[in-house]
Protein backbone atom coordinates (compact mmCIF):
# COMPACT_ATOMS: atom_id res chain seq x y z
CA UNK A 1 0.00 0.00 0.00
CA UNK A 2 1.31 3.35 -1.12
CA UNK A 3 2.30 6.21 1.25
CA UNK A 4 -0.46 8.94 0.70
CA UNK A 5 -2.76 5.67 0.93
CA UNK A 6 -1.32 4.59 4.13
CA UNK A 7 -2.16 8.17 5.13
CA UNK A 8 -5.33 8.36 4.14
CA UNK A 9 -6.21 5.20 6.06
CA UNK A 10 -4.73 6.60 9.53
CA UNK A 11 -6.66 9.96 8.83
CA UNK A 12 -10.16 8.35 7.96
CA UNK A 13 -9.81 6.35 11.02
CA UNK A 14 -8.94 8.88 13.36
CA UNK A 15 -11.57 11.50 12.33
CA UNK A 16 -13.91 8.00 12.86
CA UNK A 17 -13.65 8.14 16.37
CA UNK A 18 -10.94 5.46 16.42
CA UNK A 19 -8.68 7.35 19.60
CA UNK A 20 -5.94 4.54 20.13
CA UNK A 21 -3.45 2.83 17.87
CA UNK A 22 -1.54 0.62 20.14
CA UNK A 23 0.87 -2.02 18.68
CA UNK A 24 4.22 -2.94 17.53
CA UNK A 25 5.80 -1.58 14.10
CA UNK A 26 6.17 -2.83 10.74
CA UNK A 27 7.75 -1.78 7.74
CA UNK A 28 4.99 -2.70 6.05
CA UNK A 29 2.77 0.22 7.23
CA UNK A 30 5.41 2.04 8.77
CA UNK A 31 3.46 5.49 6.98
CA UNK A 32 0.40 4.81 8.68
CA UNK A 33 2.34 4.67 12.31
CA UNK A 34 4.70 7.42 11.30
CA UNK A 35 1.71 9.74 11.07
CA UNK A 36 0.03 8.45 14.16
CA UNK A 37 3.37 9.07 16.11
CA UNK A 38 3.15 12.81 14.33
CA UNK A 39 -0.08 13.22 15.98
CA UNK A 40 0.99 11.95 19.18
CA UNK A 41 -2.00 9.01 18.79
CA UNK A 42 0.53 5.76 18.75
CA UNK A 43 1.33 3.60 21.83
CA UNK A 44 4.39 1.00 20.90
CA UNK A 45 3.80 -1.90 23.42
CA UNK A 46 6.89 -4.13 24.17
CA UNK A 47 4.85 -7.24 22.47
CA UNK A 48 1.31 -7.98 20.14
CA UNK A 49 -0.44 -9.53 23.46
CA UNK A 50 0.60 -6.67 25.49
CA UNK A 51 -0.61 -3.93 22.97
CA UNK A 52 -3.77 -6.44 22.57
CA UNK A 53 -4.93 -5.98 26.28
CA UNK A 54 -4.21 -2.20 26.46
CA UNK A 55 -6.52 -1.80 23.81
CA UNK A 56 -9.42 -3.95 25.87
CA UNK A 57 -8.99 -1.98 28.51
CA UNK A 58 -9.18 1.10 26.47
CA UNK A 59 -11.97 -0.52 24.54
CA UNK A 60 -13.69 -1.53 27.90
CA UNK A 61 -13.46 1.94 28.99
CA UNK A 62 -15.87 3.26 25.69
CA UNK A 63 -12.77 4.56 23.92
CA UNK A 64 -12.54 2.44 20.37
CA UNK A 65 -8.87 1.23 19.58
CA UNK A 66 -7.05 -0.55 16.66
CA UNK A 67 -4.25 -2.54 17.36
CA UNK A 68 -1.26 -3.06 15.16
CA UNK A 69 1.44 -5.76 14.07
CA UNK A 70 3.59 -8.05 11.41
CA UNK A 71 1.51 -11.09 10.95
CA UNK A 72 4.91 -13.01 12.88
CA UNK A 73 3.28 -10.91 16.02
CA UNK A 74 0.03 -11.91 14.84
CA UNK A 75 1.30 -15.17 15.61
CA UNK A 76 2.38 -14.70 19.01
CA UNK A 77 -0.93 -13.66 19.67
CA UNK A 78 -3.19 -16.06 18.78
CA UNK A 79 -4.17 -17.15 22.44
CA UNK A 80 -4.25 -13.66 23.00
CA UNK A 81 -7.17 -13.51 20.74
CA UNK A 82 -8.89 -16.47 21.21
CA UNK A 83 -9.05 -16.45 24.95
CA UNK A 84 -9.59 -12.78 25.39
CA UNK A 85 -10.60 -10.47 22.76
CA UNK A 86 -12.92 -13.35 20.84
CA UNK A 87 -14.25 -14.94 24.35
CA UNK A 88 -15.06 -11.97 26.05
CA UNK A 89 -15.53 -10.12 22.34
CA UNK A 90 -13.73 -7.31 22.39
CA UNK A 91 -14.44 -5.01 19.51
CA UNK A 92 -10.91 -4.17 18.33
CA UNK A 93 -9.41 -3.51 14.91
CA UNK A 94 -6.71 -5.20 13.81
CA UNK A 95 -3.83 -3.73 11.86
CA UNK A 96 -1.80 -6.54 10.18
CA UNK A 97 1.31 -6.28 7.95
CA UNK A 98 1.43 -9.73 5.67
CA UNK A 99 4.97 -10.48 5.32
CA UNK A 100 5.73 -13.58 3.27
CA UNK A 101 2.98 -12.70 0.71
CA UNK A 102 5.60 -12.63 -1.95
CA UNK A 103 7.41 -15.77 -2.36
CA UNK A 104 10.72 -14.07 -2.92
CA UNK A 105 10.70 -12.48 0.74
CA UNK A 106 13.02 -12.62 3.62
CA UNK A 107 12.94 -16.60 4.95
CA UNK A 108 11.50 -16.07 8.13
CA UNK A 109 8.10 -14.56 6.61
CA UNK A 110 7.70 -17.36 4.02
CA UNK A 111 6.00 -19.57 6.00
CA UNK A 112 4.03 -17.87 8.32
CA UNK A 113 2.93 -15.78 5.62
CA UNK A 114 1.66 -18.65 3.22
CA UNK A 115 -0.52 -20.24 5.97
CA UNK A 116 -1.63 -16.60 7.11
CA UNK A 117 -5.11 -16.61 5.07
CA UNK A 118 -5.71 -20.38 6.38
CA UNK A 119 -5.26 -19.09 9.83
CA UNK A 120 -7.14 -16.20 9.95
CA UNK A 121 -9.95 -18.36 8.73
CA UNK A 122 -9.36 -21.39 11.12
CA UNK A 123 -9.88 -18.43 13.77
CA UNK A 124 -12.62 -17.27 11.69
CA UNK A 125 -11.72 -13.60 11.77
CA UNK A 126 -13.09 -11.47 8.91
CA UNK A 127 -10.97 -10.00 6.74
CA UNK A 128 -10.37 -7.28 4.40
CA UNK A 129 -7.01 -7.08 2.50
CA UNK A 130 -6.20 -3.66 2.08
CA UNK A 131 -5.24 -1.93 -1.57
CA UNK A 132 -5.07 1.58 -2.88
CA UNK A 133 -8.67 1.15 -4.72
CA UNK A 134 -10.79 -0.15 -1.39
CA UNK A 135 -8.64 1.06 2.03
CA UNK A 136 -11.79 3.34 2.51
CA UNK A 137 -14.61 0.79 1.68
CA UNK A 138 -12.17 -1.38 3.99
CA UNK A 139 -11.84 1.28 6.30
CA UNK A 140 -15.55 1.71 7.06
CA UNK A 141 -16.33 -1.76 7.11
CA UNK A 142 -13.86 -2.52 9.84
CA UNK A 143 -15.93 0.33 11.69
CA UNK A 144 -19.25 -0.86 10.97
CA UNK A 145 -17.98 -4.30 12.47
CA UNK A 146 -16.79 -3.43 15.55
CA UNK A 147 -19.68 -1.02 15.80
CA UNK A 148 -22.03 -3.77 16.32
CA UNK A 149 -19.58 -5.79 18.93
CA UNK A 150 -17.17 -7.72 16.39
CA UNK A 151 -13.60 -7.93 15.73
CA UNK A 152 -11.99 -7.76 12.86
CA UNK A 153 -8.23 -7.49 10.64
CA UNK A 154 -7.93 -5.45 7.90
CA UNK A 155 -4.35 -6.55 6.08
CA UNK A 156 -1.68 -4.96 4.28
CA UNK A 157 0.46 -6.89 1.79
CA UNK A 158 4.32 -6.17 1.96
CA UNK A 159 4.50 -5.70 -1.52
CA UNK A 160 8.00 -4.52 -2.06
CA UNK A 161 11.90 -5.73 -0.72
CA UNK A 162 14.18 -3.52 1.11
CA UNK B 1 -0.52 -14.13 55.09
CA UNK B 2 -2.78 -16.11 52.96
CA UNK B 3 -4.48 -14.07 49.41
CA UNK B 4 -7.62 -13.94 51.18
CA UNK B 5 -6.67 -12.05 53.86
CA UNK B 6 -5.22 -10.05 51.51
CA UNK B 7 -7.94 -9.28 49.24
CA UNK B 8 -10.10 -8.70 52.08
CA UNK B 9 -7.92 -5.79 53.71
CA UNK B 10 -7.65 -4.23 50.07
CA UNK B 11 -10.88 -4.48 48.95
CA UNK B 12 -12.80 -3.10 52.32
CA UNK B 13 -11.11 -0.61 52.66
CA UNK B 14 -11.25 0.96 49.04
CA UNK B 15 -14.60 -0.35 47.83
CA UNK B 16 -14.59 2.21 44.71
CA UNK B 17 -11.91 1.19 43.15
CA UNK B 18 -11.66 -0.36 39.58
CA UNK B 19 -10.24 -4.40 39.75
CA UNK B 20 -8.12 -6.01 36.89
CA UNK B 21 -7.42 -9.58 38.36
CA UNK B 22 -5.03 -12.19 36.54
CA UNK B 23 -6.47 -15.58 35.64
CA UNK B 24 -6.28 -18.37 37.77
CA UNK B 25 -6.90 -18.24 41.46
CA UNK B 26 -7.03 -14.74 42.07
CA UNK B 27 -9.50 -13.85 39.91
CA UNK B 28 -11.63 -16.50 41.67
CA UNK B 29 -10.61 -15.70 45.24
CA UNK B 30 -11.78 -12.08 44.29
CA UNK B 31 -15.09 -13.40 43.18
CA UNK B 32 -15.59 -15.17 46.20
CA UNK B 33 -14.49 -12.89 48.79
CA UNK B 34 -15.72 -9.80 47.25
CA UNK B 35 -17.86 -9.62 44.38
CA UNK B 36 -18.97 -6.30 42.06
CA UNK B 37 -19.97 -5.26 38.75
CA UNK B 38 -16.71 -3.23 38.20
CA UNK B 39 -14.30 -5.94 38.69
CA UNK B 40 -12.97 -7.48 35.06
CA UNK B 41 -12.35 -10.98 36.22
CA UNK B 42 -9.45 -12.72 33.49
CA UNK B 43 -10.18 -15.59 32.43
CA UNK B 44 -7.33 -17.14 30.36
CA UNK B 45 -4.64 -14.45 29.22
CA UNK B 46 -1.96 -15.20 31.60
CA UNK B 47 -0.20 -11.97 32.18
CA UNK B 48 -2.30 -9.65 30.45
CA UNK B 49 -4.15 -8.20 33.61
CA UNK B 50 -1.48 -5.45 33.96
CA UNK B 51 -1.95 -4.78 30.21
CA UNK B 52 -5.39 -4.53 30.39
CA UNK B 53 -5.45 -2.29 34.02
CA UNK B 54 -2.98 0.07 32.17
CA UNK B 55 -5.61 0.88 29.08
CA UNK B 56 -8.22 1.33 31.70
CA UNK B 57 -6.74 3.88 34.03
CA UNK B 58 -5.28 5.90 30.76
CA UNK B 59 -8.90 6.49 29.61
CA UNK B 60 -10.27 6.53 33.35
CA UNK B 61 -8.21 9.34 35.04
CA UNK B 62 -10.31 10.20 37.47
CA UNK B 63 -11.21 6.57 38.67
CA UNK B 64 -8.66 4.31 40.98
CA UNK B 65 -7.12 1.31 38.96
CA UNK B 66 -6.13 -1.71 40.92
CA UNK B 67 -4.66 -4.46 39.41
CA UNK B 68 -4.53 -7.81 41.40
CA UNK B 69 -1.66 -9.92 39.88
CA UNK B 70 0.35 -13.15 41.01
CA UNK B 71 3.97 -13.68 40.62
CA UNK B 72 3.53 -16.36 37.36
CA UNK B 73 1.30 -13.54 35.89
CA UNK B 74 4.16 -11.03 36.22
CA UNK B 75 6.51 -12.88 35.62
CA UNK B 76 4.95 -13.75 31.98
CA UNK B 77 4.43 -9.94 30.92
CA UNK B 78 7.00 -8.41 32.50
CA UNK B 79 7.40 -5.71 29.24
CA UNK B 80 4.08 -3.88 30.58
CA UNK B 81 6.12 -2.92 33.95
CA UNK B 82 8.07 -1.25 31.36
CA UNK B 83 4.86 0.29 29.13
CA UNK B 84 3.13 1.71 32.41
CA UNK B 85 6.63 3.02 33.94
CA UNK B 86 6.94 4.92 30.52
CA UNK B 87 3.08 6.33 30.68
CA UNK B 88 2.99 6.76 34.27
CA UNK B 89 -1.09 6.91 35.13
CA UNK B 90 -1.04 8.35 38.13
CA UNK B 91 -4.44 6.46 39.45
CA UNK B 92 -3.08 3.31 39.13
CA UNK B 93 -1.56 0.72 41.98
CA UNK B 94 -0.33 -2.89 40.81
CA UNK B 95 -0.16 -5.36 43.97
CA UNK B 96 1.50 -8.59 43.03
CA UNK B 97 0.30 -11.36 44.87
CA UNK B 98 3.80 -13.21 45.56
CA UNK B 99 3.75 -16.95 46.97
CA UNK B 100 6.61 -18.10 44.67
CA UNK B 101 4.41 -20.31 42.87
CA UNK B 102 2.12 -21.37 40.27
CA UNK B 103 -0.27 -22.16 42.81
CA UNK B 104 -3.43 -22.82 40.35
CA UNK B 105 -1.91 -25.16 38.17
CA UNK B 106 -0.93 -27.32 41.03
CA UNK B 107 1.98 -25.08 42.85
CA UNK B 108 4.90 -25.59 40.71
CA UNK B 109 7.85 -22.97 41.83
CA UNK B 110 8.51 -19.46 39.96
CA UNK B 111 11.40 -17.43 40.07
CA UNK B 112 10.30 -14.88 42.47
CA UNK B 113 12.45 -16.68 45.20
CA UNK B 114 15.87 -15.39 44.19
CA UNK B 115 14.68 -12.56 41.97
CA UNK B 116 13.28 -9.85 43.81
CA UNK B 117 10.11 -8.08 41.75
CA UNK B 118 10.32 -4.94 43.81
CA UNK B 119 13.90 -4.08 42.31
CA UNK B 120 12.22 -4.63 39.00
CA UNK B 121 9.71 -1.44 39.89
CA UNK B 122 12.24 0.46 41.05
CA UNK B 123 14.12 0.36 38.03
CA UNK B 124 10.31 0.76 35.82
CA UNK B 125 9.72 3.79 37.45
CA UNK B 126 6.94 2.79 39.70
CA UNK B 127 6.74 3.90 43.52
CA UNK B 128 7.96 0.24 45.06
CA UNK B 129 7.00 -1.40 47.98
CA UNK B 130 6.71 -4.73 49.56
CA UNK B 131 4.96 -6.46 52.73
CA UNK B 132 4.88 -9.63 54.67
CA UNK B 133 2.20 -8.83 57.03
CA UNK B 134 -0.88 -8.06 57.23
CA UNK B 135 -0.06 -5.03 59.80
CA UNK B 136 2.30 -3.83 57.00
CA UNK B 137 -0.27 -3.96 54.79
CA UNK B 138 -3.13 -2.37 56.75
CA UNK B 139 -0.28 0.80 57.00
CA UNK B 140 0.94 0.97 53.77
CA UNK B 141 -3.03 1.48 52.25
CA UNK B 142 -3.12 4.21 54.09
CA UNK B 143 0.23 5.86 53.48
CA UNK B 144 -0.49 5.51 49.61
CA UNK B 145 -3.78 7.27 49.73
CA UNK B 146 -1.19 10.23 49.14
CA UNK B 147 0.73 8.96 46.89
CA UNK B 148 0.48 8.98 42.98
CA UNK B 149 0.87 6.45 41.05
CA UNK B 150 2.30 3.79 39.49
CA UNK B 151 2.37 2.31 42.75
CA UNK B 152 4.00 -1.23 42.59
CA UNK B 153 3.10 -3.51 45.55
CA UNK B 154 4.89 -6.63 46.42
CA UNK B 155 3.04 -8.67 49.29
CA UNK B 156 4.51 -12.04 50.38
CA UNK B 157 1.85 -14.17 50.90
CA UNK B 158 1.80 -18.05 51.94
CA UNK B 159 -0.07 -20.82 49.59
CA UNK B 160 -3.59 -20.80 50.38
CA UNK B 161 -4.39 -25.04 50.50
CA UNK B 162 -7.73 -24.13 49.49
CA UNK B 163 -9.45 -23.48 46.36
CA UNK B 164 -11.79 -20.79 45.65
CA UNK B 165 -14.97 -21.26 43.34
CA UNK B 166 -15.39 -20.62 39.64
CA UNK B 167 -16.31 -17.25 38.62
CA UNK B 168 -20.06 -17.54 37.76
CA UNK B 169 -19.99 -14.83 35.11
CA UNK B 170 -19.97 -15.83 31.46
CA UNK B 171 -17.13 -13.82 29.93
CA UNK B 172 -19.29 -11.70 28.13
CA UNK B 173 -21.26 -10.73 31.06
CA UNK B 174 -18.29 -9.88 32.86
CA UNK B 175 -17.93 -7.66 30.24
CA UNK B 176 -21.26 -5.89 30.17
CA UNK B 177 -21.11 -5.27 33.82
CA UNK B 178 -17.67 -4.01 34.19
CA UNK B 179 -18.94 -1.41 30.97
CA UNK B 180 -22.33 -0.31 32.83
CA UNK B 181 -20.96 0.01 35.65
CA UNK B 182 -18.41 2.14 34.82
CA UNK B 183 -20.44 4.02 32.55
CA UNK B 184 -23.04 4.72 36.02
CA UNK B 185 -20.12 6.63 37.68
Amino acid sequence: MKEIDQIKLFDFLLKHKVENFIGVPDSTMKHFINKGLKLKKIIISTREEEAIGIATGMTLSGSKSLVFMQNAGFGNSISTITSLVQMYKIPLIFLIGWRGYLSSDAPEHLLLGKIQPDILKLLGIKTKILNSKNWKKSAQWALKHTDNGNMCALIIRREFHD
Amino acid sequence: MIKKQVINEICLKNKNAIIVSANGFISRELFESFDKPDNFYMIGSMGLASSIGLGIAMKLPKRKIFIFDGDGNVLMNLGTLVTIGFLKPKNLIHFIFDNNSHESTGGQPTMTSKIQLEKIGKVTNYKTFKVKTLKELKELLIKIKNISGPILIVIKINKNGTVSKRVKYKPEEIRERFINSIRVM
